[in-house]
């Protein structure tokens, strides 16, 4: 009696184990479609960066222009927060509007490309936090899997006692 | 994006190359706190590696930052630093570059996340 409640408990370990593993696959496959999506943002962002740099010159469009710490403070118009939902935790993008427009580092009157740039990067940052979104998902499964592979093979050495 | 103006929520930081920050910082996520610290670094070739080693274990020790985005080539020069940090809380994200494709073969939670199909595992 006790056997086959053993074996009927490890049959649905086993089929348990299966399920994570094909969503670890599934979740593996989504986290390189996102990868790919900030690289195909990035590569786009960068090309209309280098025409405002063709445009407004070399340094117009640079490092330079960014802020440092002698500059005055400022808060972030893109940040994040922590939500958790039926016990899954995801990240969401919190938008905070009346900041400064980190176009105004580079002139008052840019060329469109850095308007479309902007666009570009706003559209990675979503990428970007899709992608964490898998990454925790990725992790949790992959805590689950192996609390559930040790279950099993404890429940494997307790048939292998029992049929001794 | 949800618009919340009233909630605070926690930064993304950005280490890499010039045009990534500048990408980034231009989509919003830039911002300098009472300290003068700033949430992003640049990267060019001629940065100490110590140098990008010290600023991500200073973006991971803030508690107002809840994600590291980290270009990959970037990552391949501290990659023991970033293999050693586990927790869930900054997460850190590998991302491409405009000269350095993505390859998931690097990636730290691939690789971690790959350790379900080892063989040795799959016997038991």
């Amino acid at each position: 009696m006790s056997s086959d409640k053993n074996e009927c408990s490890l049959e649905d370990v086993c089929d348990l184990l299966d399920k994570l593993a094909l969503t670890q696959l599934h979740l593996m496959e989504d986290k390189m479609r996102c990868e790919l999506g900030i690289e195909s943002s990035i590569n786009n962002g960068s090309i209309h960066l280098a025409k405002s740099r063709y445009i407004m010159g070399q340094s117009s469009v640079s490092k330079e222009r960014l802020p440092t710490e002698s500059s005055p403070e400022f808060t972030a118009s893109i940040t994040c927060n922590t939500v958790e939902e039926d016990y899954v935790k995801q990240v969401k993008v919190i938008e905070t509007q009346g900041g400064i427009n980190p176009i105004h580092w580079f002139g008052v009157l840019v060329p469109q490309n850095l308007h479309k740039a902007k666009g570009i990067f706003q559209n990675a940052i979503n990428f970007v936090i899709e992608c964490v979104n898998i990454n925790i998902q990725l992790l949790e499964n992959l805590d689950n899997y192996n609390i559930l592979l040790k279950h099993k093979n404890n429940l494997l050495k307790d048939v292998k006692e029992e049929l001794k | 994006m949800a618009l919340q103006a009233a909630v605070k929520g926690k930064l993304i930081s950005v280490i890499g190359d010039e045009d990534t920050c500048v990408g980034f910082l231009l989509g919003g996520i830039g911002e300098i706190n009472k300290n003068r610290h700033p949430n992003f670094m640049v990267v060019d070739k001629n940065t100490p590696v110590s140098e990008i080693e010290e600023c991500f274990k200073r973006f991971v020790k803030r508690d107002d930052i809840d994600i590291i985005l980290i270009n990959q080539n970037v990552a391949e020069l501290i990659r023991h630093v970033i293999d050693s940090h586990t927790a869930p809380v900054p997460a850190v994200l590998e991302i491409p570059s405009k000269d350095h494709p993505y390859d998931a073969s690097k990636d730290s939670i691939l690789r971690r996340a790959k350790g379900m199909f080892n063989p040795d595992d799959l016997v038991h």
